[in-house]
This record gives C-alpha cells, sequence and structure tokens, in this order.
C-alpha cells in the first residue's frame, strides 16, 4: 500500500491560498508606510511633484477647504480621464495584436520604475542616513537590479519568488511616488479610481470589460503586471509527471508549444487531480476558475500578464530641472483565480492599497492601523464576491472605499478618543 | 507498504543526508520550474549573460537551479553552468565589497579630495537629481 500524505482539507488549502496572497500585500504595505516614515521630512510641501494628477490644481496649504476639495476633484477627473484613454488605447492595441510592442513598452517601463525610482528613492535614502557609498557601486548595484527586475517581470522563466518580490517591488516604488501627491489630490484620486474601476469592469461599455471579453474570445493573455500567488497542491505527488507537471507560466511568445495554448500544459485544478489536462480559458469551469476584477487593467485566465506601467510625467519643482521621467505606464490590476488554481491580483491593486495606507502614515499610525484593517477586510470580501458571482468584477471599491471610511473615522473620532483615555491613564 | 522514493535507492556514497532522495526537478519550483531540457538552456543563457557586469543573474541561477548545485550527479550538464555562476558571484561579491568597503572605511585620508568627488550623495547634489529632497 503506498503512503499518500494526509488529505488537505479545503480550509487549509483556502486558507494557504488567501495567506499567500495577502501576504505580499501587507508586504508592500508595509514597505510603504516604512519608506514614508523614514523619507517625509515634515509636512508635504517640502516635496511635491509635477504630474499629470495635478495638472489642474496644485495645492497649497493656505487655501480654504472648499477650494482645496474642489482643486483636488478636478485633479481627479483629468488623472482619472487620462487613465481611461490609456486604457482605451491599451484596448485597441490589444484587438490589434500588437503585443510585442506592448511587451516591450512593459519591459521599458519596468526598467524605468526600477532603475529611476528606485535610484531616486535609493539616492533619498542615502542623503537621510549619510551612507559613505561612491558612485561606481551605487550605479552597477541599481543596474544590476534594474536589469534582473526587467527580466523577472519579463520571462517567465524565473525563480517564482524573484518574480514576486520584484513585482512587490514595483509596487512599492509606484506607491511611494503617489503619497507625494498633495493630501486632497491623493485622497480624492483614490476614490475617483474606486469608481473608476467600478464603472470600468461593470459596463459593458468599460474598457477593461472588453479588454476581458477580447483576451477570452481569443483566448490570449493581456500584457499586464500581475502577481501570481503560488499555486496550492492540495496532494502532493511526489513522484511527479512530467508531462502534466502544472506550469505555473506560460508566455505566449515564448512558451515553446507556441500556437497551441493548451498542449504541453498540464493544468492542476486546486484540488490536485493529476491527470486533469484542461484547455484553456474557461471560465466558470470548476478547476478553472478564472474570476477576474479588474482595475486598470485586467488579467483573466492563466499566464502570466505583462503590463504596460503608466506614470506621469514628474519634473523637479523647486530647482527647475528638465529630468522629466515621462514613463506612461498603465498599471493593470486585477484579482482573479487562475486556472492552476493559484490566486492572481493586479499590480495596480497593490499600489492603490498601499498609497491609502501610506498616506494614512503620513498622519499617524493609528491610522495605519485601522486603514490596514479595512483594507484586508475589504479583500476578503471582495473574495468572496468573487467566489459568488464568478465573474469579472472591480477590485478596488469596497478596500478603498472602506479605507477611507475608517481613516475618516480614526482621524476624527478614534483618535480624539484614545487620546483623551491615554491622558487621563484609563487605558493604553 | 512498498518502498517508495523516499528512501534513498541509491547506494553510492554521497555527501548528502541519507534521507534526501534524488530531486526530479532541476529548479527550485519544483514542478511549477522548468523541465531539465529547458533548464540547461536557460543555466546557460542566464551564465552567458551574466558577463555584462550582471553578478545578481549568477546569483538568481544558482538560487534557481539549486537542487542541481547541491546533487552534481543528477544534473551535469546545469551543474556546470550553475557551478561557474556560483564562483563568478563570489568572485565580483568580493572584488565589489572590497572596493566599496575600502571606499567607506577609508575615506578621505586614503583617497583625497577624489573621495568627495566619488561620493554618492554629492554626486547627487551636484547633478540635482535629487533637488527637491
Amino acid at each position: 500500500m503506498a503512503q499518500s500524505p494526509r488529505p488537505r482539507s479545503i480550509l487549509e488549502t483556502l486558507g494557504e491560498e488567501l495567506v499567500r496572497i495577502i501576504t505580499p500585500v501587507s508586504i508592500c504595505m508595509l514597505l510603504v508606510v516604512i519608506l514614508v516614515s523614514v523619507l517625509s521630512s515634515d509636512s508635504s510641501s517640502t516635496v511635491t511633484v509635477n504630474s499629470i494628477a495635478t495638472i489642474a490644481y496644485t495645492e497649497t496649504t493656505s487655501d480654504s477647504t472648499w477650494d482645496k476639495f474642489v482643486g483636488a476633484l478636478l485633479n481627479s477627473l483629468v488623472f482619472v480621464a487620462v487613465v481611461t484613454l490609456v486604457t482605451f488605447v491599451l484596448v485597441l492595441l490589444f484587438y490589434l495584436r500588437c503585443t510585442k510592442f506592448l511587451k516591450a513598452y512593459m519591459g521599458f517601463s519596468a526598467f524605468i520604475v526600477l532603475g529611476f525610482m528606485g535610484g531616486e528613492i535609493a539616492l533619498f535614502l542615502i542623503e537621510d542616513f549619510s551612507v559613505p557609498i561612491d558612485c561606481v557601486t551605487f550605479l552597477v548595484v541599481l543596474f544590476n537590479f534594474a536589469v534582473v527586475g526587467v527580466l523577472a517581470v519579463f520571462m517567465s522563466k524565473m525563480p517564482i519568488l524573484v518574480t514576486q518580490a520584484y513585482l512587490v517591488v514595483i509596487g512599492m516604488l509606484v506607491a511611494y511616488w503617489f503619497t507625494l501627491l498633495p493630501e486632497w489630490t491623493t485622497w480624492v484620486l483614490l476614490v475617483a479610481m474606486a469608481l473608476y474601476d467600478l464603472a470600468a469592469v461593470l459596463l459593458p461599455v468599460g474598457p477593461l470589460r472588453l479588454l476581458v471579453e477580447l483576451a477570452i474570445s481569443r483566448d490570449e493573455e493581456i500584457p499586464a503586471l500581475v502577481y501570481e500567488a503560488r499555486p496550492v497542491v492540495a496532494s502532493q505527488d511526489p513522484r511527479g509527471r512530467v508531462g502534466q507537471r502544472r506550469v505555473w507560466r506560460e508566455r505566449r511568445n515564448e512558451s515553446e508549444s507556441n500556437g497551441n495554448v493548451g498542449s504541453g500544459l498540464g493544468e492542476n485544478g486546486s484540488t490536485g487531480l493529476g491527470d486533469n489536462v484542461t484547455a484553456n480559458v474557461e471560465f466558470g469551469n470548476r478547476n478553472d476558475l478564472s474570476l477576474v476584477r479588474a482595475e486598470e487593467g485586467r488579467v483573466p485566465g492563466r499566464g502570466e500578464l505583462s503590463a504596460p506601467l503608466l506614470e506621469h510625467i514628474t519634473s523637479v519643482q523647486q530647482s527647475g530641472q528638465g529630468d522629466d521621467v515621462s514613463v506612461d505606464s498603465m498599471l493593470l490590476e486585477g484579482i482573479g483565480l487562475g486556472s492552476s488554481g493559484s490566486i492572481k491580483l493586479g499590480l495596480g491593486d497593490f499600489i492603490f492599497y498601499s498609497v491609502l495606507v501610506g498616506r494614512a502614515a503620513m498622519y499617524d499610525f493609528m491610522t495605519v492601523y485601522a486603514c490596514y484593517l479595512a483594507i484586508i477586510g475589504g479583500l476578503g470580501v471582495t473574495l468572496i464576491l468573487l467566489a459568488l458571482y464568478q465573474k469579472a468584477l472591480p477590485a478596488l471599491p469596497v478596500s478603498i472605499m472602506l479605507g477611507v471610511l475608517f481613516y475618516v473615522l480614526t482621524r476624527l473620532l478614534l483618535e480624539v478618543f484614545v487620546v483623551q483615555c491615554s491622558l487621563n491613564l484609563i487605558m493604553f | 507498504m512498498e518502498a517508495t522514493d523516499i528512501q534513498n535507492p541509491n547506494p553510492s556514497p554521497r555527501i548528502l543526508l541519507p534521507s534526501s532522495p534524488p530531486p526530479l526537478w532541476p529548479t527550485i519550483d519544483g514542478p511549477l520550474g522548468l523541465s531539465e531540457e529547458e533548464s540547461v538552456s536557460y543555466a546557460r543563457r542566464f551564465y552567458k549573460f551574466g558577463f555584462a557586469l550582471l553578478p545578481l543573474l549568477w546569483a538568481v541561477n544558482c538560487f534557481y537551479f539549486w537542487p542541481a548545485l547541491r546533487h552534481s550527479r543528477s544534473f551535469p550538464r546545469i551543474h556546470h553552468y550553475v557551478l561557474r555562476s556560483a564562483v563568478g558571484f563570489a568572485v565580483f561579491t568580493a572584488l565589489l565589497s572590497s572596493w566599496a568597503l575600502t571606499f567607506g572605511i577609508g575615506g578621505e585620508r586614503l583617497f583625497g579630495h577624489v573621495w568627495d568627488e566619488l561620493l554618492m550623495y554629492n554626486l547627487a547634489d551636484r547633478i540635482g537629481l535629487t533637488g527637491w529632497s
């Protein structure tokens, strides 16, 4: 009688899947909070960036609340409009099958994020701590970091851990950049992006929905940056079968079995049934719940997506230099269950969650805890809805709305309460 | 109870833990990673690209094919490349860190005024990379 490991209950496998997606989100948020608390000197007026998100109105501390609110609203409208436009361009390019261009663009933007933004943040840290590093070492290290990062998100044949780590780092860098925006703009922008997500995914004319449907109808992958958790194998088969192993990623342009996406691809459902060779993306299939949610992009089905990142034109305000990192990259976000049963979450979700928590960190750590719990709770609710409805659902709204609500409540009500309790030695 | 793969069927003397079976998959991802044939080509490619001043790629190579590095007899071809990558990474790291430490610890006493010019945050200030900080 062959020994077989104790079959794992569904609670364990589900729990492990959840943990595997919540961990990187938490790590990203933690890193952004650390960066924000280390690097922010005093108020936000010292570090402001000119970008698409502040093109309509530049916030100053002397404006009245209503002015700030209206200005922030204008900024967010402009930003959402730009994002919508770029998403439609992405849909068009995808429709015209310009996949190579999209992938090259994505690699390029990943390089820019890791190289330039990573370099800038590293310089901030070096200056803050006065690390006596010389430029040769710094450049070599940065170059290595950026190039290996591009390869990690580009190629599917990298260690899973390395790819996941780099995706989290990219999310962290972009999120830190977003926290440099003025305060009101950031909050209104978050809410606006949540609403945009809702519209873009659920409306029949929404760009993300079009993208998903295109991808489904063609059985292709969307080029997008997506974090894919390592799939949980319910029952381990120590011997493995070469022909039927689970392929974690397949790249349409890179996989050996090029034209035939389904061949050579042994799919194991999340129950670990060994001999299941399922076909391609089949929504609603029990083994292949490609439940996707998108923010600014969509990641359906399996496979790795490489998304072009959309960034904004930054320029140095005070010193008037023209160093523009004008990389437009669109972050595609989405959450879904890959065909191999692993949960996939788009990078945009990482970024906006981290922006929210980073902004909360700029006020106080109490808001950080509250917002963190709100976001994780929202993520859980979203996953439940995903399992319930089994169709494309937006990922951002629940978490962002809860997060903003908790931030406001904490800042206005909870903090006063806690401070007074502490001062009077009642608790804490 | 039949003997499974858990027991080591290979009686040849190896410097291995007595209970570890010969690995099936050359990559650290196990069944989620590459097959052996693909692994050879990827190991070779990582090794070659690492010469473009990319020791981190060599490190990733070693990390990725860790089973091949440890069990040299199961994957001879991969082991060939991975071993060289490991050596290359070690050498490069030693050189770079010795230079960086010399620079950092030696400071101005050792280098004179060149130290100030090579220092990263001075350079950044001069070029204005972080002009808004």
